[in-house]
């Protein structure tokens, strides 16, 4: 065997390099747990997503799909499906019908599957299949409407296909909303036959893919820069606004959890090596004395720290691994579907990371240390001077990048270096301050107040560093609890159970008192009806919106399409008004969209409603809360203006899957009234929220005991000397209570300025990461002032006493020999 | 030089950056210490001693003046070859015993062995423990042993690498009167028994007197002592 590794095999006994092992372990195991979890929970989202969108990718286009398209995607491995859907009269026992007609190929649906029933109004069952050759399913409402059963032909175009299934759900279609014609799909085999698709047609055309992530991507590099006009890619996140901004905040989150892992694991790092160091100078010269040279000790250490990388960071991937699973399969049961397999090509994260903070952190101190001139050895109290600040920049680049790889971006790193710096300097001058204070507002030793206070400023450069980590680690946690909170409470705010799950549309001022009694029988909870007059802006004070817009580029929302207008007396459910008076005979504007298209109070809006032009000013500008569900409008005008027009009227409910069939079968009394169903996307929007706060919940909980275990390392680093000061003052004859007192005096006190500190770096950092990072509305944090310094102290002064337990019980002189 | 000089000295001064501005604690050293010789510096506390036995054995670079060493000459060497040098001819023992806390007793004697890649430090480790008396003590941690054990540890070791000059730094500072008297008999029979040159750092005038010569340090200038 070496000497290498025989000296690493004693220092291993001795307990140093393990501290520095441990702090590996810790490191590259908190960091691959949650890159792993991370991972898994995206890649479950996108597979959840991807039942949605019936594909992982998709390209949309208004003509045929270009035949090489289809051969790419086979030399990239992907599997692919096609889906051609157009609106076309439906005919039948002398009936027709406008519906809404898909021709799929066989490989249809990628992901997910058909909902489908036998039964006329049936809640359905999946099928992963299409229809054969020759035959169509039909919505129930399109057969009530065409008035066919099972086994009936209906006629499309010039082919005549047979009905065999109800349609209920089309994987691919549920968030296509206000596609408010009744469905069908057919056999994309039979679609020539129709003869419905001529030039000029209004068809949408669709390549659906399915594959490995990398093939995807490649696909993805391949074809996005050839795209042309009225030809888009799309992936599952951008599926639906709501779906992509959940799990967009939720990968916020996590990404905000695991880059504070990446901190902390550095805080934990640097600590360990300058433990080591620290413990290692007088080795490293005694080892000089007797010949070893710069050379040998530098090979030496790096054989060491190269073999300690690797069994680290082998122990850490292990234990990251192990934890994950342990999350996930805690998670099972509360999860509805399985969270995909993680996968091994991940690993390489906590593995860099454990090497990066090795190279920042162990490196430079060790390259110091082979530096130390032998002849410390004969003047054993000179203080061994380590260039500190070279030491702490290089960690803190480090770190930067470190972050900056684990994000793959610069703003979350930006934001959170800046805060470091900024607490840094904080803790500087708060801690110095503070300390001062305490050291000039007593004297004597007393009491364990005037010890413990006494020696915060004696030993001031550490104490302040210990400060600072003490409150990073509370800081980072403040944060995650801070931002878990307010993430949850958002979202279970944003969809109540109950929330509506149909909207029914095209509603006759007489159709209201039947369809309002008909769901008061079946208990159904209605919204309130809304008349709805279609329009659309054209001036914008005195300017028309063709010439702000030529090309239609870059138009607002507001602006660029036929808007659902309506008029009310009460602010409706959700609504909240910001300025103005909502009763005044003007336009009120939803806050966002008026914000978006840059108007303010007092502006005039022209509106074209049905060839006539009404000019109003804006008289109020109010919230909405679209997550509501309740019918929501950007323009509300006055009655006055809208009462003349035909209108219909809209209204949302909700409908428990038990209601479903009677409710469908009572609907279909009204066949001229529409009905979106946008309740499987809320449902899949409440199933990825409640995985995704209890998810985010134990990943919170991982890091806090990472955070614990770092706190406990930073109090060991410096135990040395107060269990020194401890033994001293015992050998004077103080009793234990007076040592117990003045420890807890001195991390009491630190434990409250860290938490205090901290509470002010969280509230800046959440106003921070709220505006810039989730895109949320800034609020204050009340909680966080008292929960800061309560657990400083609580937990510092715990941990403090309980590290420092020896120094009360063992015999002073044992521990001063120890020393 | 002639082949029985192992130290030779020549002009040797030294000037260390304090905060108070450039102090010389050397100034202008000559001297010369044959082979086998035992030579005492003595002299008050901070008037130099130690600084010139960290100089003499290779440990910190002199400003000015040459240091020689047998054949090496420190003032012309890298901190690697130095420690090349050290581990070659040089042996010590401190006032504070030095050894390593997480080595044990038997470990900390083979380490300079080990740093030559002797196969057989474990072997000769032993044998030097039981010179000393340590025997049934191999096993034992530094601070499991008295002051005494740790020092006896410590001349195991600086003699475990065979070395030609043996340099030590108030030896018996930290011992009783009893301890001490120990250490010095056997760092003196090992001295003879092995041919080694002993330089010897000392405010104990007795333990002095033992040596062949003595050289008084005071206000950076070295004198010898007639006896």
């Amino acid at each position: 065997m070496s000497f290498t590794f025989r000296l690493m095999l004693r220092d291993l006994r001795s307990g140093d390099l393990l501290t520095l092992l441990l702090a590996l372990v810790i490191s590259v195991g908190t960091v691959t747990s949650i890159g792993l979890f991370i991972d898994r929970l995206q890649l479950s989202f996108e597979q959840e997503s991807a039942n949605l969108l019936a594909a992982d990718r998709l390209v949309r286009s208004d003509d045929a799909i270009p035949m090489n398209w289809k051969e790419e995607a086979t030399a990239q491995s992907l599997q692919y499906a096609e889906r051609t859907s157009f609106t076309t009269m439906m005919f039948a026992n002398n009936a027709l019908q406008l519906s809404q007609l898909s021709a799929v190929s066989d490989a249809y649906p990628l992901k997910g599957a058909y909902l489908v029933d036998d039964e006329l109004f049936g809640t359905g069952y999946g099928l992963a299949e299409t229809p054969k050759p020759g035959k169509v399913w039909v919505s129930s409402r399109l057969a009530s409407l065409l008035n066919i059963k099972l086994g009936d032909q209906v006629e499309v175009g010039d082919a005549t296909l047979v009905v065999s299934k109800y349609l209920v759900r089309d994987p691919g279609s549920s968030t296509s909303a206000f596609a408010i014609s009744p469905r069908a799909v057919m056999n994309m085999a039979d679609l020539a036959a129709t003869n419905v698709i001529i030039p000029g047609s209004r068809v949408r055309y669709s390549l659906l893919l399915a594959g490995e992530r990398s093939n995807l991507d490649d696909y993805e590099q391949w074809i996005v820069p050839q795209l042309k006009e009225g030809e888009r890619w799309r992936t599952p996140t951008q599926q639906g606004d709501r779906i992509g901004d959940t799990i967009g905040r939720a990968e916020s989150f996590l990404l905000l959890a695991g880059t504070l892992a990446v901190i902390m694991s550095g805080v934990a790092m640097a600590l360990a090596s300058s433990r080591f160091v620290k413990r290692h100078l007088m080795q490293v010269a005694i080892l000089k004395t007797l010949g070893a040279t710069p050379k040998l000790l530098g090979r030496v250490f790096f054989q060491q720290l190269f073999a300690l990388f690797v069994v680290g960071a082998g122990i850490g991937l292990g234990v990251g691994w192990a934890i994950q699973e342990l999350i996930a399969s805690l998670l099972s049961g509360l999860m509805s579907t399985a969270l995909p397999e993680p996968s091994v090509g991940r690993l390489w994260l906590g593995a860099a990371t454990g090497l990066i903070s090795m190279l920042v952190f162990c490196f430079p101190l060790m390259a110091h240390l082979i530096k130390i001139s032998p002849l410390s050895v004969l003047q054993p109290n000179a203080k061994i001077e380590l260039n500190t600040f070279v030491i702490y920049l290089i960690g803190f680049v480090g770190m930067y990048g470190l972050m900056c790889i684990y994000t793959k971006g610069f703003l979350l790193p930006s934001i959170m270096t800046a805060a470091i710096a900024g607490i840094a300097l904080l803790v500087a001058a708060i801690g110095w301050v503070a300390f001062k204070l305490g050291r000039s507002l007593t004297s004597g030793a007393t009491s364990g107040w005037q010890i413990g206070l006494a020696s915060l400023y004696r030993r001031l450069v550490p104490n302040l560093f210990q400060l600072l980590v003490f409150t990073l680690i509370i800081m980072l946690t403040l944060i995650l609890v801070g931002v878990k909170s307010s993430l949850i409470a958002d979202w279970q705010q944003q969809l109540p159970e109950d929330a509506p799950n149909h909207y029914l549309f095209n509603v006759q001022a007489n159709q209201i008192g039947p369809i309002n009694e008909k769901t008061e029988q079946l208990g159904v909870a209605k919204s309130d009806w809304y008349p709805m007059v279609r329009g659309r802006v054209t001036i914008a004070n005195d300017v028309t919106i063709e010439s702000m817009y030529p090309d239609g580029r870059g138009e607002p929302e507001l602006y660029d399409r036929e808007l659902n207008l309506t008029w009310s007396d009460t602010l409706g459910k959700g609504n909240e008004l910001v300025e103005g008076d909502f009763t005044a005979e003007g336009l009120s504007v939803e806050q966002r969209a008026a914000k978006e298209a840059g108007l303010k109070m007092g502006d005039i809006l022209t509106i074209n409603i049905g060839g006539n032009l009404v000019t109003l000013p804006i008289t109020s500008i109010r919230t909405v809360d679209w997550g509501s569900m309740q019918p929501n409008f950007y323009l509300i005008l006055p009655k006055s203006a809208l009462e003349d027009y035909p209108a219909n009227f809209v209204s949302s409910v909700f409908v428990s899957p038990e209601e479903a069939q009677p409710f469908y079968q009572v609907m279909a009394e009204f066949p001229t009234v529409s009905i979106l169903n946008v309740g499987d996307v809320l449902k899949q929007v409440q199933t990825i929220i409640g995985q995704l706060s209890k998810a985010i919940q134990l990943v919170l909980f991982c890091i806090l005991s990472a955070g614990a275990l770092v706190l406990l390392a930073s109090v060991r680093s410096t135990l040395e000397e107060r269990l020194e000061e401890g033994a001293l003052l015992r050998v004077l004859g103080a009793r234990a209570a007076l040592v117990r007192q003045a420890l807890l005096v001195e991390f009491g006190a630190l434990g409250f300025f860290a938490g205090l500190i901290a509470a002010i770096g969280a509230e800046t950092c959440l106003y921070g990461l709220q505006v810039f990072v989730f895109n949320a509305e800034a609020s204050f944090h009340p909680l966080l002032w008292l929960l800061g310094p309560l657990i400083g102290v609580l937990v510092i002064a715990t941990i403090g006493i309980f590290a420092s337990r020896t120094v009360l019980k063992v015999p002073p002189m044992l521990l001063l020999r120890d020393l | 030089m002639a082949s029985n000089t192992a130290i030779k000295v020549s002009n040797l001064t030294h000037t260390v950056t304090s905060n108070t501005g450039d102090l010389t604690i050397l100034k202008g050293i000559n001297m010369q210490i044959q082979e086998s010789e035992s030579v005492a510096i003595v002299g008050s506390s901070g008037s130099g001693k130690s600084t010139l036995l960290g100089l003499l054995a290779g440990l910190d670079v002199n400003t000015s003046g040459d240091i020689q060493l047998y054949d090496q000459i420190f003032s012309k060497q890298t901190e690697e070859e130095r420690a090349l040098a050290r581990g070659q001819y040089v042996g010590f023992v401190f006032q504070s015993f030095h050894l390593l806390p997480s080595l044990q007793a038997i470990e900390n004697v083979m380490l300079p062995a080990e740093l030559k890649g002797d196969k057989d430090a474990r072997k000769k480790a032993e044998v030097l423990l039981e010179k000393v008396g340590l025997s049934h003590r191999l096993t034992h941690y530094p601070n499991q042993l008295s002051g005494g054990e740790q020092q006896r540890v410590a001349i195991a070791r600086a003699f475990a690498s065979n070395p030609k000059i043996l340099f030590a730094d108030e030896p018996t500072g930290n011992l009783d009167e009893e301890n001490g008297n120990l250490v010095i008999k056997l760092l003196f029979d090992l001295n003879q028994s092995q041919g080694t040159t002993l330089v010897m750092v000392t405010h104990d005038n007795d333990l002095a007197k033992m040596c062949d010569r003595q050289l008084v340090m005071s206000a950076g200038q070295l004198t010898e002592k007639a006896l």
